[in-house]
């Protein structure tokens, strides 16, 4: 107790002597943001590689990148110009994977570290407590990459989400098709595989809803289970109907099984899609690549064409992790806190509700995005409206973004092949 | 009044007025309200686990069932969460019956090794039911609609809340401890067969502490969910609640009326002072700590920290010990 008291004590004092004696003390100020992530337990990894981002993100603030500036104004160095040159600090908490650590900690990031914003926390469910906190003291919250559609239908009014959703890939994936269909390819027949619990059911449902609409007929549903050992059933039924799409929902080791099946049973759609998860698996790729020569994918990021943003984030994000570029998750987290210090910036103040105001304003294009995206614009829910994925098409065992055309960095090459003849 | 006395009053005073002292620091009021929700799961645990001696590695079942009752209660027929609560109890107590039986009649670690093979079942079975939101999970109320949803921002009626309900679970155990099934159950946990050749009826009165002990636990539950607002299966069901009851119990004192809240007086501030200092660097170091203390407490303290002052009051007054040998030496 008396340990808190003098602290603040000490820090007001601190701050009343600087303000009277130098008036150029405004410049040693800095903006604390709270970075929630999963540093332990089951996500880890992806809670580690989304913390690194973050870091990443505050250096090119703080410090600068001379190449990058020219495309990025804040990545001038110096720090926030909107708030004098204040630096960014991030605190950083580990949820642990669990919605309750998730609450404590983003209690203690508001009240113990005074952050003006947090951004996190990886897992759904994680961000759903966390965010409640933010929501009652009334602290802006950005989740970069939870998808869970119910977040934003909660009525909150602190929260944003930089990510796009399911409905938007569905959106991505009537775009594309759309297009193919103009320029001569036969889509008139779609079949979707899909995995039968929470991610694949609802990946499925957004999916087959936005299609029904935008007139595209999903001819053939095919759920399974992911842990099925043999999709033979699965794949004669394909076979079988001989759709001219077939656009799988998959997990790794099924995604493994239904290409060695396809090829078993030496059948292939003129395009076959899949959604992210098990056919991005650097697992899959590894042990099926070779023999999937035209799958499309999707994904938020591609490193793109040398000298872009993307570029240039992914060479200092692998000096940054020792190795690893930026993928799918980590380019989604830098993106999120790209947005929310420049919503910092613009707000010219750590007051909570001017950075809110901020965000709520915020409108960025394509040309300033890490990530995918058609860029950052935040519906009246928090959800950004332009978030959208790259379609990626496998080339000699690795993927490289071929739509749409304004990010590809090879042409798209239809209808699909497969395996070496 | 004597030291004793004197000592217990303060103790007294300051848990009632813990929440007051710490107005500046909801982080450290909070987590006042956390240590007796830890309590109320270990005390409840200590019924069956403590007094009758039957180790149960599965009581994260009724927590879950809790914490599922109060939710949904919420989100499929729009009622406060806390509605739920009796609910969850009575089917805990339903449920304890249906695995009580078969189960309890195994002894030693069969048992253990079966409540948790019950756990787990559950928790995979929770992560396939839509009703229950799979493997995402359910959230309560967003936004508090009235004071019933129990939905606050300081943590202060959380902790009179909690306080209350551990109050009258210890007060509870405290009668039963000193009644024929406080008896029974001690007689039992020292020999199971001695008891019954006694003509304790051993089954029944395993079940009676296994049911009772499920209800309180299904109780914390629905309490973690109007404070937390959340339930998934791992946070539900999980293996390391189940584990961190045993625990907490353990540090304290198995079978001790108090061994559990001094449990998780220790166990709860170590973990969450050590995520706030140290989780940052993602080492994790949490569950280390929590590793050596479970190494710690089986090499040294079998009995829980409360046993170092068990001694004391023998120790002052050999007479009572040349009386009786035997109880100088009862450990």
């Amino acid at each position: 107790m008396s340990k808190i008291v003098r602290r603040t004590f000490t820090a007001g004092a601190a701050a009343s002597v600087l303000s009277l004696g130098l008036p150029a003390a405004a410049q040693q100020q800095t903006v604390k943001i709270g970075v929630i992530y999963p540093l332990s337990g089951n996500a880890a990894s992806a809670g580690t590689h989304a913390k690194i981002a973050a870091e990443l993100g505050a250096d090119l603030i703080n410090n600068g990148n001379p190449e990058l500036a020219k495309l990025l104004p804040l990545a001038k160095g110096g720090g926030l110009p909107g708030l004098k040159g204040a630096k960014i600090e991030l605190v950083i908490a580990d949820n642990q994977g669990t919605p309750a650590a998730g609450q404590n900690q983003t209690l203690r990031l508001i009240t113990q570290e005074k952050v003006a914003a947090v951004m996190g926390s990886y897992q759904s469910g994680i961000t759903q407590t966390a965010s409640a906190v933010a929501e009652k003291y009334g602290i802006p919250f950005l989740t970069p990459e939870s998808t869970a559609a119910d977040l934003t239908e909660r009525g909150f009014k602190w929260f944003f989400r930089t990510t796009p959703i399911a409905t938007n890939f569905a959106k991505a994936y009537s775009d594309f098709l759309k297009e193919q269909k103009a320029a001569g390819q036969k889509t008139d027949k779609i079949a979707i595989v899909y995995e039968n619990t929470e991610y694949g059911k609802s990946t499925f449902t957004a999916i087959a809803d936005l299609f029904a609409k935008e007139g595209h007929t999903v001819g053939l549903q095919v759920p399974y289970s992911a842990n099925s050992t043999d999709v033979q059933p699965q794949v004669l039924q394909l076979k079988e109907k001989n759709p001219d799409v077939v656009i799988f929902i998959s997990y790794t080791s099924d995604a493994i099984l239904y290409a060695k099946t396809m090829k078993e049973l030496n059948w292939k759609p003129a395009i076959l899609m899949a959604d992210d998860a098990g056919f991005n698996d650097a697992a899959f790729v590894k042990a099926m690549g070779s023999q999937v020569e035209g799958l499309i994918s999707r994904s938020a990021f591609a490193p793109g064409k040398p000298g872009s943003i993307a570029a240039i984030c992914d060479e200092l994000y692998k000096k940054k992790s020792g190795g690893d570029g930026l993928d799918d998750g980590s380019a989604r987290g830098l993106q999120g806190f790209l947005v929310l210090a420049d919503a910092i910036n613009r707000a010219g103040s750590t007051d909570p509700a001017k950075i809110r105001e901020a965000l709520v304003a915020t409108d960025m294009g394509p040309e300033q995005m890490v990530a995918g995206y058609n860029g950052v614009k935040f519906d009246s829910k928090g959800q950004n409206t332009l978030g959208s994925s790259l379609i990626i098409q496998m080339r000699n065992g690795q993927y490289v973004p071929v739509w749409p055309k304004a990010k590809a960095t090879a042409e798209l090459i239809l209808p699909y092949k497969g395996w070496p003849q | 009044m004597n030291a004793r006395r004197l000592i217990q009053l303060a103790l007294l005073v300051a848990v009632l007025i813990y929440p007051f002292l710490t107005l500046e620091s909801p982080v450290y009021q909070r987590l006042g309200a956390l240590v007796l929700l830890a309590a109320i799961g270990a005390s409840a645990w200590n019924i069956v686990g403590g007094y009758a001696g039957q180790v149960s590695v599965g009581h994260a079942v009724f927590f879950g069932i809790g914490a599922y009752s109060a939710v949904v209660a919420f989100v499929h027929a729009d009622l406060p969460p806390i509605v739920g609560a009796p609910l969850g109890m009575l089917l805990s107590v339903g449920v304890a019956a249906v695995i009580g039986v078969p189960t309890l009649r195994l002894s030693g670690h069969y048992f253990s090794m079966a409540t948790i093979a019950v756990g787990e079942l559950v928790r995979v079975l929770s992560s396939t039911s839509d009703w229950l939101g799979g493997a995402q999970g359910l959230g309560g109320p967003a936004m508090p609609r009235t004071v019933f949803d129990l939905s606050f921002m300081s943590a202060m009626p959380y902790y009179y809340i909690f306080l209350a309900v551990l109050a009258f679970l210890l007060g509870m155990t405290w009668w039963i401890e000193r009644g024929r099934m406080g008896f029974y159950l001690r007689a039992i946990k020292d020999s199971e067969r001695a008891a019954r050749s006694l003509g304790v009826s051993a089954g029944r009165y395993k079940l009676y502490a296994y049911m009772l002990s499920a209800a309180f636990t299904s109780l914390a539950g629905s309490l973690y969910l109007c404070m937390f607002g959340f339930i998934d299966p791992e946070s539900g069901f999980g293996i390391l609640l189940s584990v961190k009851m045993v625990v907490m119990a353990a540090l304290g004192g198995a079978g001790q009326l108090f061994g559990p809240l001094v449990g998780a007086l220790i166990l709860v501030p170590v973990e969450e002072l050590s995520n706030s200092l140290l989780g940052g660097e993602g080492a994790g170091i949490t569950f280390v700590v929590y590793g050596a203390i479970i190494v710690i407490i089986a090499r040294f303290l079998p009995a829980g920290l409360l046993s170092l002052f068990e001694r004391r009051p023998t120790a002052e007054k050999p007479a009572v010990s040349t009386a009786n040998p035997a109880s100088g030496h009862a450990d």
